[in-house]
C-alpha cells in the first residue's frame, strides 16, 4: 500500500493520458465536422498557440498580474476568515448573534459589489485583491465556523473531565479538531479566487489573463483566447492539487479516522 | 474548641472515600420529565473496587456522569473526601464508554496520555516520562509514538486506562470499559484492572451490564435495577486479591452471588 502511493503508478498514468488524448482527437473530430463555428481553433492550432504564449513576455506578465491579485486575496481571506471564524465559532453568543448576518454574506452575490469597489479604488489591481479576498472570505468563514462550532460530544466531556485550561484547549484541541473544515474552506476558496480574479479583469479590464482573453477576443486570434483559457484552467488546477497534496500530508489522522 | 475536634477525626478517618447521598436525576422538565435515578444511596471505601450492574439503559452512564460532575443532580450530593463534587474535579478521572472517541486522534498515544498532565501545566520532560511509565503499567511501553487509529480497539481503551491513571486522580471511573472488545482482550483488560487496582491502590467504580464482570472484579457489587434505577442490592464479594478467570468463576460464592443477582434483576 505504502510503496504504491509514493512511487507513480504507470498504469494509471497510461489511462490518464489516454483519456487526454480521446478528448483531443474529440475535439479535432467536432472541428473537422464543421459543427463549431469556423473561428474555433483546431487542436495544431491550439498546441502552438500554447508553444507561443510561453515564448511571450505578455502572457508571462498577465499570469503575474492574475497571480498576484487572485494570491493575496485568497491570502487575506484565508488569515481573516479563519481568525474571525474560529472567534465565532468558539464563542456560543457571538455565533448566535452573528448567524444572520453570515447567512446572508455567504448568499451574496459578492461579484456585483465590483462596480462599487470599482467606484471607490478604480480598475486596478487593488480593487481586484478586494474582490477576490471578499468572494474567497465566505467559504473560509462558513467552514471555519461550523468546524469550530462542532466538537465531538466524548472529547468535549474528556476536556472537561481532565480539566483542560481555555488557552490549552483551544491549541490542541478546537483548533485541529477544525482543520478539516478550515482546509475544506481553503481549498474551495483556492478555486474561487482564480474564477473571479479571471472575472473581474474580464469583466473590468483590468491587467492579467482575463484581460488577454478579451482582448484576444477582439481582435478575432481565437486560437491565443482559447490559449489564455487552457493556462487560466491549469493554473486552478495546479493550485487545486497541490493542497490537495498538503492536506493529506499535514491531516493524515483525518483521512484515516474517516476511512 | 480542640477537644471537639477530637472525636470528629476519628469520624472523618471512618468516613467513606465516596459517598453518594439521595441521589435524584431526571432528563426534560415538566410533562416530558423522565426520571432516571431515584434516591440513590452508595459509599465506597478508599481503595475498594466497586461494581455497578444494571440492565442496558437502567441509568448507569447517568450515574456515572452524576458521579463524575459532568451533570448535576436534581436533587442530593456526591461527595469525595468530604467535598461536595459539583463539577469535574481533581480526584476524579473517567474512562468513557466509547473510548475511541475520547482519545484525540492528532494526538500520538503518549500527548494522549500526558494531554491532562500539560493541562495541570506539568513539564514537557516529566510528563512525557509519567506517560511513558504509565503506558507501560498498562502494556504498552514503547508504543508512544503510535496514533490512537493506528491501535486496535483493546490497545485504545489501554491507552484510555493510561491517560486516567496518569492524571493520578483518588477515583477511577469506568463506564463499561469492556463492552465493545473481544471475549479474550476482555479477560486480559479486566486483569490488568485487577492488577492495576491491587498495585496502585486506586479506588475503582466501574459500571457494567455484565453481571460475571462485575463479580470478577469487584470487591463490592452495587445492583441497580428498576425504572427510575435504584439500589436493589449490594454484595461483598470476598474474593480477596487474586483472580483467576477459570477458578474464580467456578468458585460456589461466585456460583450463588451470581444466581443472587440475576434473581434481584428478574424480580424487578
Ligand atoms: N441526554 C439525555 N437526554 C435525555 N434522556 C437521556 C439522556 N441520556 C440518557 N437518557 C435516557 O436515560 C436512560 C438511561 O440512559 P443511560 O445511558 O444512563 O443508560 P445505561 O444504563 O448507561 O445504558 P447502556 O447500558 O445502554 O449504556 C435511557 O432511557 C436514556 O434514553
Ligand atoms: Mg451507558
Amino acid at each position: 500500500m505504502k510503496t504504491s502511493t509514493k512511487s507513480l503508478d504507470w498504469g494509471l498514468t497510461t489511462q490518464r493520458l489516454l483519456a487526454v488524448a480521446a478528448l483531443l482527437a474529440i475535439w479535432q473530430v467536432v472541428i473537422w465536422s464543421g459543427t463549431l463555428p469556423s473561428m474555433t481553433p483546431g487542436v495544431a492550432a491550439l498546441a502552438s498557440s500554447i508553444g507561443a504564449a510561453l515564448t511571450s513576455a505578455t502572457f508571462w506578465s498577465a499570469l503575474a498580474q492574475t497571480m498576484t491579485a487572485a494570491v493575496s486575496g485568497w491570502l487575506i481571506a484565508v488569515a481573516a476568515g479563519t481568525v474571525l471564524g474560529l472567534l465565532i465559532g468558539s464563542v456560543r453568543a457571538l455565533d448566535r448573534s452573528t448567524s444572520i448576518l453570515i447567512d446572508f454574506g455567504r448568499s451574496f452575490p459578492v461579484l456585483a459589489l465590483m462596480p462599487v469597489v470599482i467606484m471607490l479604488l478604480g480598475a486596478t489591481a487593488k480593487m481586484e485583491t478586494v474582490v477576490v479576498a471578499l468572494s474567497c472570505l465566505w467559504p473560509v468563514l462558513v467552514q471555519t465556523i461550523y468546524g469550530a462550532r462542532r466538537m465531538d460530544s466524548a472529547v468535549v466531556d474528556t476536556v472537561r473531565i481532565f480539566q483542560i485550561p481555555a488557552l490549552l484547549r483551544f491549541r490542541r484541541v478546537l483548533l485541529p479538531s477544525a482543520t478539516p473544515f478550515i482546509a475544506t474552506g481553503i481549498r474551495i476558496s483556492a478555486s474561487i479566487a482564480i474564477l473571479v480574479a479571471v472575472g473581474v479583469e474580464v469583466l473590468s479590464q483590468t491587467p492579467g489573463i482575463g484581460r488577454q482573453i478579451t482582448l484576444a477576443q477582439q481582435d478575432q486570434r481565437w486560437d491565443s483566447a482559447f490559449a489564455y483559457l487552457f493556462f487560466a484552467g491549469l493554473v486552478g488546477w495546479s493550485i487545486a492539487s497541490l493542497l490537495n497534496f498538503a492536506e493529506g500530508r499535514i491531516l493524515k489522522w483525518n483521512r484515516q479516522t474517516n476511512d | 474548641m480542640a477537644i471537639q475536634a477530637a472525636p470528629e477525626q476519628v469520624q472523618v478517618a471512618t468516613k467513606p472515600l465516596l459517598h453518594v447521598q439521595g441521589l435524584t436525576m431526571s432528563y426534560g422538565a415538566g410533562d416530558s420529565e423522565n426520571k432516571i435515578l431515584n434516591d440513590l444511596n452508595l459509599e465506597v471505601n478508599d481503595g475498594e473496587f466497586v461494581s455497578i450492574v444494571g440492565p442496558s439503559g437502567v441509568g448507569k452512564t447517568t450515574l456515572l456522569r452524576c458521579l463524575s460532575g459532568l451533570v448535576q443532580p436534581r436533587s442530593g450530593t456526591v461527595s469525595v473526601g468530604g467535598e461536595i463534587i459539583n463539577g469535574p474535579h481533581r480526584d476524579l478521572a473517567v474512562v468513557f464508554q466509547d473510548y475511541s472517541r475520547s482519545l484525540l486522534p492528532w494526538m500520538t498515544t503518549l500527548e494522549n496520555v500526558a494531554f491532562p498532565l500539560q493541562g495541570r501545566g506539568v513539564g514537557k520532560k516529566e510528563r512525557n516520562e509519567t506517560a511513558e511509565k504509565n503506558l507501560a503499567a498498562v502494556g504498552l511501553a514503547g508504543q508512544g509514538h503510535k496514533y490512537p487509529w493506528e491501535m486496535s480497539g483493546g490497545m485504545q481503551q489501554r491507552v484510555a486506562i493510561a491517560r486516567a491513571l496518569a492524571y493520578n486522580a483518588k477515583v477511577l471511573l469506568m463506564d463499561e470499559p469492556f463492552a465493545s472488545v473481544d471475549a479474550q482482550t476482555r479477560f486480559d483488560l479486566e486483569d490488568l484492572v485487577i492488577d492495576l487496582q491491587s498495585s496502585l491502590g486506586v479506588t475503582i467504580i466501574l459500571v457494567t451490564h455484565d453481571i460475571d464482570e462485575a463479580l470478577y472484579l469487584a470487591d463490592k457489587v452495587i445492583v441497580l435495577a428498576e425504572k427510575p434505577a435504584t439500589v436493589v442490592d449490594v454484595i461483598e464479594t470476598g474474593f480477596g486479591d487474586h483472580r483467576d478467570q477459570v477458578d474464580t468463576k467456578a468458585d460456589p460464592r461466585f456460583v450463588e452471588a451470581r444466581a443472587r443477582i440475576l434473581h434481584r434483576l428478574r424480580d424487578h
